[in-house]
């Protein structure tokens, strides 16, 4: 065997070029058995920490299995391409400060250029290539002798580090090239290496590389010529394969493993140092103590229980060990930012289950309410830092994010990168256009996928969109959708993972601009820092904490009471008697449909239950089947069985289920044998083992060490399914009472303060699962006067306003007319003085541009001046000019026009003209003016005494196709008297997919089925009605011309496309669709 | 709506692309043919025909009957149409859009009335916006007072709204017809010889082009037809390699044809038309460049006329990695030439056929093959050049897979491009190509 070390292969991280994943070129690599293999993107190393994971994977598996195996070893680095060269240069960095002078070159490039490229030229690269083995990589042809200049250049300054890259390239001239390049050896002095140059990790790969070459290019499949790759050669290839194309030159061959030998840095040196966060001269560690016993002071003034003073002590002892005490005072003095600023914050995330981040006022929830588990929160084997996560309002988060980078500097400071991959959207979109489908059927199959897929279209929807699976082509399309997907395409920034360090972050990885302004990212996602065991401090946006401040600034204003996360009213039995009857529309997470749906068979009466009810409805515990169970057992309906002492100090709290992501740990541990750190590694690295598809090891290894504890089979592989879902999706029990506080505080919020509620919820938006048009709806069926837009009492956002009988009324603000700017508003506000008398008053005094005053007119907003709609858009039209002009009047003379009698607008209008402009309506439910033409359909308001089948139409106000539910959509229907739930089963929703997936107005046959309090609707037939929405506009015009029925309706102002009347439903009644 | 959605309602829908140019031609014959009802016909945008009718219809005895006629005869030609005769122009183009008919004199508000705002002849946000404000029908406009209504949307709308009532007048003005590239000759007395003919029809070419270039035009397709005494005809097409308008050249094309007529009794007289006309710009005379071109358009067009103009190809750059795609031949006439890109690799032969086997090879690369009966010995082998076939593309001489390109220089002085398909599992060698 031939010993080979490839040292230059292209993964997919250079998007669009690359065509294999990193962990397929390790895996082949391992299977040709290389001595070594360099990843090597373009100016970038965003894909050497999935080579590394994959690598390390690999070695476990090996060791696993028994044998000593030669795995090749990864060479982290670079293919740097110059600006001002035509050669590329192979870096390989030698040791960490050369990896650190690589980071920073790029970083660098990276700055200096816009998001996603990089600006580097030779004179940077002799100032920092110190260090790295520089593999150039000369133009092809060869004929021109100029780049031999930059080869000299480089060589000079770097001598004995510089090499010339020789890679075979199958075009007939592979040895003349060969002899050509030893010639230029020798006069430059660089000694020939073999590389394979490789874009994938076998030739299969070679037509989504053509694919990929089409999407960079802009062409199709027919159009790219010859800039396909003429054959699969730039594949991955074993040593003999080389040997024999340089055989000739062994000494290439050679040397390629000598230079592996050289890079001796590996990713596991990466070491970095967490800020030490002394303040004042005052060491970390006792900065930390200090402040938890302040903390043990304020959070409980009456001398806390000895079991938190214990608890505390224990938690600041292992925090001195392990070294963490700064982490801790970052994220202390973040949220403490926050603070001083009043912007709400809550922690949550595995600290959550810490006593001292308690103190530090970091999380909420008093440690007395949940059970606390010492080893989730930090582990001294696992050596593994904990996380806090900080949710904080959306609306100023980044006051927060600026103020990191303020007090880090940039050069210390970056959030981590999100890897945006292929799904099945864009994966259609592009391979479909390159294939050469025509955009209509693109967009049809893409139009089909719901939510974020990941699988290539089936038969049946390529014939729906009108292909036929057969033909030859569209089954490459198909086959090449499959490939693309799960492959990346741009690197965009976390939601808000910082990583922070005491040096400089640039030399741990580069740093490139983010396409927001202000912001800068690293190359790696929070997986590949997982993996490096870096340090991240999460600063999420939770619209509900921006929802609460507002509430209670609005509460602070009308009812003169200070509220605080802290000081609301711990456990009222009020709020809970609204969360039993599923009353919760607008509450933090219990508000989806699943969550309603549950509540009444919870019956939640204390705050736990608001624990448990967060962490159920999840695709963890339904994956695991662990729903039914619980709430058989909390009913009292099934008898908790007894699992053993061990087993019940686990799962006691919960009736014997485990619903949270450590006690399907602690199971492992527990029943199936594993260490403790063994099953954190397992949870942690779930994203690892589905990408290799080695879960299956470690699931054969669960349940057979349950069976051997005497454990049921079939509750063995429930709790494996359990730990499978929450490898992504599963809440740890800290954080499900995290967010469990914030549901009780938004219900006690809607219980107490509905109109205020409601209020700051709209003003939050967007944000949560319905739309305001649900919100309005849900606050005056609890009684609440709403408002309606007014140019004369609105300013931009909604507003609180009094009622004689001392009552709150919900005035709607601007923020509501679609495509008003605040800016407008303020004007508005700013010039009202005494009120404006007319709309000409507003034009001259706030200055708002005819365009502004149209949609005002159009949304209602002049009716306080006793102008109807139409009678205000006539005044609108009559004012053309942006300005008045300073000196004339109307028109410089004629200043009385006669007076026009428009005809009045019916009901049926002023209905379609507020969804228009509001995307609500105070006046009535379209379903209310359709109801005549319904006579068969009982109102959702009756179902619940309604028996057997029954027809119910409705607006579509969501729609759900939760991944755990098998296929099944839920649908909930709105019309004039409430709403109803609708179970669509996966062959009735094949049946009438365009209808479920599409339509805004159905009518639907079905069953009733009820369990407790909770009824669905059984869908038999569905019926997508929505094309009469089109026609409410002109229920009562008798006489009318029938025309197109698009154009007697007014279409949206990017009307055009939009023709087709349930295009048109479409843009009226959105519906929100979640997957 | 989009096709794709279409599809779906209607499986079995038939589509079929638009072509506007073909239409627009057809409606300007149309309209040549609608000038029997009246002198002044003309288009109306895309799809409608507009006829000054003025004192016309009592010949063909009263509107309705005008109209049925014309419906009539347009049904026989197989046209579906709607017509209406009214005052106004904007009357009649709003009836014809919404049924048809005749409105009598005096009855415009009373049948415009009832009509949306649309029928106006308005653009689409006039119309939407006075939909908005609930003035939807026609007679709602003419309730509103004018000013402000002018105020907000413009004087446009009072005119189309004038016009169509009968208070603003429209003329239909006439259009004026293509010029007719023809000329002919009556000759008093019969001539038989080629000479006398050719003698004739120069002249002719030289009035003819006159006309050509007046309207700046070039003839690419010449006809020349003979009148014989005995009231037959022959006739002599001439096809032209690129447009041109020199008589001289014209001339000489038709020598051979001319030529081999049968002029029987002798022939009286002559036509000749440019049946094909293409836009030709003024030109510079004696521009040295422009003469080496109109050189190799007249050899195109000699040996078109002769051949066909499809046998005379040329070869243009296509860019493809396979061999044989990366070049297309198309008939000369019809395609400008376009230079081939320098490319130096990898190396192409200067002949390529279709792949032969070869035989007695021995060797890989071969050491000794025959080829073409021939036998050879290798002297060098350069490769080898892996060439896949396109995958998207199932092109049946590529199935064999992969193929590897070799150069053989051989001792008996051809060098031969070999290949072979090592996916197929064959051990055959073929031959596609002879380098210089």
């Amino acid at each position: 065997m031939t010993a080979y070390a490839e040292l230059c292969v292209t993964s997919n991280f250079t998007f669009l070029r690359g065509a294999s994943h990193p962990e397929e070129l390790v895996k082949r690599a391992t299977e040709l058995g290389l001595t070594a293999i360099a990843i090597t993107d373009r100016n970038s190393v965003a894909g050497v920490v999935r080579a590394f994971s994959a690598l390390k994977e690999l070695a476990r598996i090996a060791e696993e299995a028994g044998q000593g195996a030669a795995l090749p070893r990864l060479i982290p680095g670079a293919r740097l391409v110059l600006t001002d060269s035509k050669v590329e240069w192979v870096a390989l960095p030698t040791d960490l400060a050369a990896w650190s002078r690589l980071t920073r070159l790029l970083s660098l490039g990276k700055r200096r250029a816009e998001k996603g490229s990089c600006h580097i030229g030779l004179a940077d690269l002799e100032e920092w290539g110190r260090g790295m083995v520089l593999i150039a990589l000369p133009p092809d042809p060869l004929d021109a002798t100029s780049f031999e200049r930059d080869l000299r250049r480089i060589a000079a300054r770097f001598a004995g580090q510089c090499f010339l890259g020789a890679a075979p390239r199958y075009d007939g001239q592979d040895q003349e090239r060969l002899d050509r390049l030893a010639e230029i050896s020798q006069a430059t002095g660089l000694p020939k290496v073999a590389v394979g140059d490789v874009l994938m990790h076998r030739s299969s790969r070679r037509p989504l590389a053509d694919v990929l070459t089409c999407i960079r290019e802009g062409c199709t499949i027919d159009s790219i010529g010859d800039r396909r790759l003429a054959n699969g050669e730039h594949r991955l290839k074993s040593g003999e394969e080389l040997a024999r194309i340089f055989h000739r030159y062994p000494a290439a061959l050679r040397r390629t493993v000598e230079i592996a030998d050289r890079c001796a840095f590996r990713m596991d040196q990466l070491r970095y140092q967490y800020p030490d966060e002394a303040r004042d001269g005052e060491p970390a560690p006792t900065r930390l103590e200090r402040l938890a016993r302040e903390g043990l002071h304020w959070r409980y003034p009456g001398g806390p229980p000895p079991k938190i003073v214990s608890r505390v002590e224990k938690e600041l002892h292992l925090i001195a060990e392990v070294e963490y005490a700064p982490y801790f005072l970052t994220v202390y003095d973040i949220v403490s930012f926050a603070r001083s600023k009043g912007i709400l914050c809550q922690g949550r995330g595995s600290a959550a289950n810490s006593v001292v981040c308690y103190l530090l006022g970091i999380t909420e929830v008093p440690p007395e309410s949940i059970t606390l588990i010492f080893e989730r929160f930090i582990s001294k084997e696992r050596g593994e830092p904990p996380d806090i996560d900080v949710d904080f309002e959306h609306e100023r988060r980044e006051e927060v994010i600026q103020w990191i980078y303020e007090r880090y500097t940039r050069e210390r400071a970056g959030l981590t990168a999100v890897v945006i991959h292929f799904r099945s959207r864009a994966a259609i979109r592009e391979v479909g256009k390159v294939m050469g489908l025509s955009q209509d059927v693109i967009a049809r199959l893409a139009g089909q996928i719901w939510g974020w897929s990941s699988t290539a279209p089936g038969d049946d929807r390529l014939r729906e969109a009108g292909l036929s699976p057969e033909d030859n082509r569209v089954a490459l399309a198909v086959k090449l959708i499959g490939e693309i997907i799960g492959f990346p395409r741009h690197l965009s920034q976390h939601v808000g993972g910082f990583v922070i360090t005491q040096g400089r972050l640039d030399e741990l990885c580069p740093i490139e601009n983010a396409a927001m302004e202000d912001r800068t990212v690293i190359e790696w996602d929070k997986d590949d820092i997982d993996a490096l065991g870096l340090l991240k401090v999460d600063i999420l946006a939770l619209g509900m904490l921006s929802a609460i401040r507002k509430a209670f600034g609005l509460i602070e204003t009308h009812r003169q009471q200070q509220l605080t996360l802290a000081n609301i009213p711990p456990e009222d039995g009020r709020v809970y008697d609204m969360l039993c009857k599923a009353d919760a529309i607008g509450v933090f997470q219990v508000e989806s449909r699943a969550q309603l749906n549950f509540l009444p068979r919870m019956k939640p009466r204390k705050f736990y239950d608001l624990v448990c009810e967060v962490a159920i409805v999840r695709p963890g515990p339904i994956q695991g089947g662990m729903v039914h169970p619980f709430i058989n057992r909390r009913q009292g309906r099934e008898k908790v069985e007894d699992l053993g002492p061990a087993m019940m100090e686990v799962l006691g709290r919960t009736y014997g289920v485990p619903l949270f992501q450590e006690q399907a740990m602690q199971i492992a541990v527990v029943a199936a044998g594993f260490t403790p750190a063994e099953a954190d590694r397992l949870r942690r690295s779930l994203a690892t083992f589905k990408r290799m598809g080695t879960i299956g090891g470690f699931r054969d290894r669960f349940v057979g060490g349950m069976l051997e504890r005497g454990y049921d089979a079939e509750f063995a592989a429930r709790c494996f399914a359990q730990i499978e879902g929450f490898g992504s999706y599963g809440f740890p029990e800290s954080h499900a009472a995290s967010f469990a506080r914030l549901v009780y505080v938004s219900a006690w919020l809607k219980r107490h303060h509905q109109a205020i509620f409601t209020c700051a919820l709209l003003n939050a938006q967007p944000m949560g699962f319905y739309a305001p048009a649900q919100l309005v709806r849900d606050a005056r069926d609890h009684g609440v006067e709403v408002r309606p837009v007014s140019v004369n009492d609105s300013i931009w956002d909604c507003t609180i306003e009094p009622r004689a009988d001392g009552s709150h009324a919900l005035r709607l603000g601007f923020r509501q007319v679609k495509g008003m700017r605040e800016e407008d508003a303020i004007w508005i506000k700013a010039a009202r003085g005494n009120g404006y008398p007319d709309v000409e008053s507003v034009w001259r005094r706030a200055g708002l541009r005819p365009d502004a005053l149209d949609r005002l007119a159009e949304a209602d907003g002049f009716a306080g001046l006793g102008l109807s709609r139409r009678d205000a858009l006539w005044q609108v039209k009559a004012l053309k000019a942006p300005k008045p002009l300073p000196l004339f009047g109307l028109d410089g003379e004629g200043e009385h026009e006669p007076l026009v009698d428009l005809p009045r607008m019916t009901l049926g209008q002023e209905v379609i003209e507020d969804y228009l402009a509001l995307r609500l309506s105070l006046r009535a439910h379209p379903l209310e003016i359709l109801r005549p033409n319904l006579p068969e359909s009982l109102p959702a308001a009756s179902i619940l005494q309604a028996k057997g089948r029954i027809q119910l139409t409705g607006l579509v106000i969501t729609r759900q196709r939760p991944g755990t539910a098998s296929g099944v959509v839920f649908l909930t229907l709105e019309d004039e008297t409430g709403t109803a739930n609708v179970v669509v089963w996966k062959k009735v929703y094949e049946a009438f997919r365009a209808a479920v997936v599409a339509g805004r107005l159905l009518r639907v046959t079905g069953r009733i089925e009820r369990d407790g309090q909770v009824t669905h609707l059984i869908a038999e037939r569905i019926e997508d009605l929505s094309a009469r929405l089109s026609t409410i506009g002109h229920q009562l015009r008798i006489g009318a011309e029938t025309e197109r029925a698009g154009e007697t309706v007014r279409p949206t102002r990017t009307a055009g496309r939009a023709r087709h009347p349930r295009e048109q439903a479409k843009k009226l009644f959105p519906s929100r669709d979640f997957h | 709506m989009p096709l794709a959605d279409a599809r779906a309602v209607c499986p079995s829908l038939s589509t079929r692309p638009a072509d506007l140019i073909r239409e627009g031609r057809a409606l300007e014959g149309l309209r040549r043919w609608a000038s029997r009802y009246g002198p002044h016909a003309a288009k109306d945008g895309t799809d409608g025909l507009i006829v000054d009718v003025s004192g016309v219809p009592h010949l063909f005895g009263g509107e309705v009957e005008l109209l049925a006629d014309l419906e009539a005869r347009l049904e026989r030609a197989g046209v579906s149409s709607k017509s209406a005769i009214a005052e106004t122009r904007g009357g009649a183009w709003a009836l014809a859009r919404r049924g048809g008919g005749v409105i009598p004199e005096g009855g415009l508000l009373s049948r415009l009335g009832p009509m949306p705002v649309s029928a106006l002849r308005i653009e689409g946000p006039v119309a939407q916006g006075l939909i908005r404000l609930g003035l939807h029908k026609i007679v709602d406009l003419t309730a509103v007072p004018r000013a402000p209504l002018a105020r907000r949307f413009g004087a446009d709308l009072l005119r189309r709204l004038d016009q169509a009532l009968g208070t603003q007048a429209e003329p239909v003005a006439a259009e004026v017809d293509a010029p007719h590239f023809g000329v002919r000759m009556t000759l008093p007395e019969p001539i038989g010889l080629t000479a006398d003919v050719m003698g004739v029809l120069d002249r002719l070419l030289v009035r003819l082009c006159d006309k050509l270039t007046s309207a700046q035009m070039g003839a690419r397709a010449v006809r020349l037809e003979l009148q014989r005494v005995d009231r037959s005809a022959a006739v002599v097409d001439v096809g032209l390699a690129r447009a041109m308008r020199d008589p001289v050249r014209i001339s000489a094309l038709f020598l051979k044809g001319v030529d081999e007529v049968d002029s029987g009794f002798g022939i009286d007289g002559l036509r000749l038309t440019a049946t094909v006309t293409e836009p030709l710009a003024p030109e510079q005379i004696g521009n040295a460049q422009a003469r080496a071109e109109d050189e190799l358009s007249d050899l195109i067009s000699r040996i078109g006329n002769r051949l066909g103009f499809d046998a005379v190809q040329r070869f243009l750059p296509a860019s493809s990695r396979i061999p044989e795609h990366s070049f297309l031949t198309v008939p000369a006439a019809y395609a400008a030439p376009e230079p081939f890109p320098p490319k130096r690799r990898p190396r192409r032969p200067i002949t390529l056929f279709p792949a032969e086997t070869l035989a007695q090879v021995s060797g890989s690369p071969p050491a000794r093959f025959s080829w073409r009966r021939m036998a050879f010995t290798t002297l060098r082998a350069h490769g080898p050049e892996r060439i896949t076939p396109e995958w998207w593309f199932d092109d049946p001489a590529w199935r064999s897979g992969v193929r590897d390109y070799w150069r053989i220089e051989t001792n008996e002085g051809p060098r031969l491009w070999l290949f072979r398909t090592p996916q197929s599992g064959s051990r055959d060698w073929y031959a596609q190509g002879v380098f210089l």
